[in-house]
């Protein structure tokens, strides 16, 4: 990410940026008869394309030279600066953090608190249904046995849902529980995989815990 | 009233009598008579971030005309949202804009309900017409925004009597008004828009010592002897697009392109506001 010189501006909604000929729009930004404009009120960040990764390698075929969209810089509008407040909305693919607020046997019903690195302003619910706790031996998941009421979890985005929920899933290593309390109220620690142990009475709880990073 | 939870005020005018000495009379001898050219707007104040718990918020103040007893515009905006909608609502792609237009009951001349009448609700309406055009609403799926906006000072002449003027014509300039100041609090909440929109009021006027009724822009009822017609314009500048128009009144049958030319000055009028509005952006990010 290189901020190239003398493009930190200000920008308010429906300026001119640039033609969307030299330039790729990023968060902030939306295109109107091939021209980029800003769509929010803001400070301008061109950030250039990643460079290939490794070094040059002697060319070993010859290739014509084609300009393609990725080798744009791009362009977005980004609210650092106006305000503190940011809200967003949690797409599909984002990591997100939340509260599970209610079970039942074929789902889990969790607030969204944390998405990405943003903490939400409005809140927003999700669902993780039970075909979506882990990938393997599906069938034999059972919600009171991955998630508790009052646990946080580390879940991924994968769909938009419905008019209420965001559909949540936990199945990969490092998603799943990483905060659970036990029956008696204490902090647990995870032993495995799927427990969770109260350090002070000893007894082990299931979870669908989280790989530590 | 309707309204029983609260205690009411006494419903009707509660302006103090103005005794007929010298200087009221001079007052009312002196109505009437533009004090500006007919293609400039009032000056105003316009500042963003004024309500620190709302995502979003603008103050918009008008200037008054300079004589006693006439209150500017003053206008209060606050955006809140992006949020979830209720759960009862249906499954939305796109944003969903609830636009709220209240008048406090110290505004006007007729004292006004805590209740939204039928005239607010007609603002509300116009302006989420006006608005809507200038946010992109898919950038926000299955969310909503409020916008609410408090008309806190009502741009009234409080001298003239009851029978002056038709308040019918204080709510184009009061829309006007709203158009911009929620363009400025969307646009500090950090909404999705094309543009800024802003809102510009032209009026047909016929005083007396014309023969013929002329157009201008930003009108003051009270300084007219008549207005004819009038539209209030809501304009995006950069893409050259009327959001949305409110025309009122009668145009004479001699000019057919009248209508025209009253819609152009209302561009006018918008852009000037939109000058503002651009201003006000900028000090607000710099």
């Amino acid at each position: 990410m290189a901020t190239s010189s003398g493009t930190t501006s200000v920008a308010i909604p429906g300026q001119l940026l640039g033609p969307a000929s030299k330039f790729q729009p990023g968060p902030g930004t939306h295109i109107h008869n091939a021209n980029l404009y800003s769509s929010l009120l803001g400070v301008v960040h061109a950030s250039q394309p990643a460079k290939p990764p490794g070094p040059a390698k002697r060319l070993t075929k010859i290739t014509v030279p084609t300009q393609t969209p990725a080798e744009l810089p791009t362009l977005s509008v980004s609210r650092t600066g106006v305000s503190e407040k940011r809200e967003v909305l949690p797409e599909v693919g984002n990591t997100v953090l939340c509260r599970v607020t209610r079970i039942t046997p074929r789902q889990a019903v969790v607030a969204i608190l944390i998405c990405g690195d943003t903490v939400l302003e409005a809140e927003w619910q999700g669902l993780i249904r039970v075909q979506d706790v882990r990938a393997t031996e599906k069938d034999k998941v059972k919600i009171y046995e991955s998630f508790r009421p009052g646990d946080i979890v580390r879940a991924e985005v994968i769909s938009l849902g419905d008019q209420a929920n965001f559909y949540l899933s936990t199945a990969r290593n490092e998603l799943g529980v990483i905060l659970a309390t036990s029956e008696a109220g204490n902090n647990m620690y995870p032993v495995n995989w799927k427990e969770y142990m109260d350090p002070e009475t000893g007894l082990s709880e299931l979870r669908k815990v989280a790989k530590p990073y | 009233m309707s309204d029983r939870r609260r205690i009411n005020g006494p419903v009707g005018a509660t302006i103090p009598p103005v005794s007929e000495d010298g200087a009221s009379r001079e007052v009312a001898g002196s109505r009437g008579g533009r004090s500006r050219p007919p293609n400039a707007i009032r000056k105003m104040y316009l500042k963003t971030g004024v309500t620190p718990s709302a995502s979003g918020s603008a103050y918009l103040e008008i200037e008054t005309s300079g004589r006693s007893g006439v209150s500017g515009l003053k206008l209060s905006c606050t955006v809140h949202g992006p949020r979830s909608l209720p759960r009862s609502s249906p499954f939305s792609p796109h944003i969903i804009l609830s636009t709220h237009v209240k008048y406090a009951p110290f505004a006007t001349r007729q004292r006004r309900g805590y209740l939204r009448d039928p005239s607010e609700r007609d603002l509300g309406t116009h302006l989420e017409a006006a608005l809507r055009g200038a946010i992109i609403a898919d950038r926000w799926p299955k969310s909503g925004v409020d916008i609410i906006v408090s008309i806190i000072e009502g741009d009234q002449d409080r001298e003239t009597s009851k029978t002056q003027g038709d308040e019918s014509w204080d709510l184009m300039n009061a829309l006007s008004g709203c158009i911009t100041v929620a363009s400025a609090a969307l646009a500090d909440a950090g909404i999705d828009c094309v543009d800024t929109v802003a809102g510009g009021v032209a009026a047909l006027v016929s005083d007396k010592g014309d023969a013929s009724p002329s157009i201008v822009i930003d009108p003051i009822p009270s300084e007219h002897d008549r207005i004819l017609a009038a539209c209030c314009i809501a304009y995006l500048p950069t893409r050259d697009e009327v959001t949305n128009l409110w025309f009122k009144g009668d145009l004479p049958a001699s000019d057919t392109e009248l209508y025209t030319k009253l819609v152009e000055k209302g561009i006018q009028a918008s852009a000037k506001a939109n000058r503002v509005l651009v201003e006000c952006l900028g000090e607000t990010v710099g």
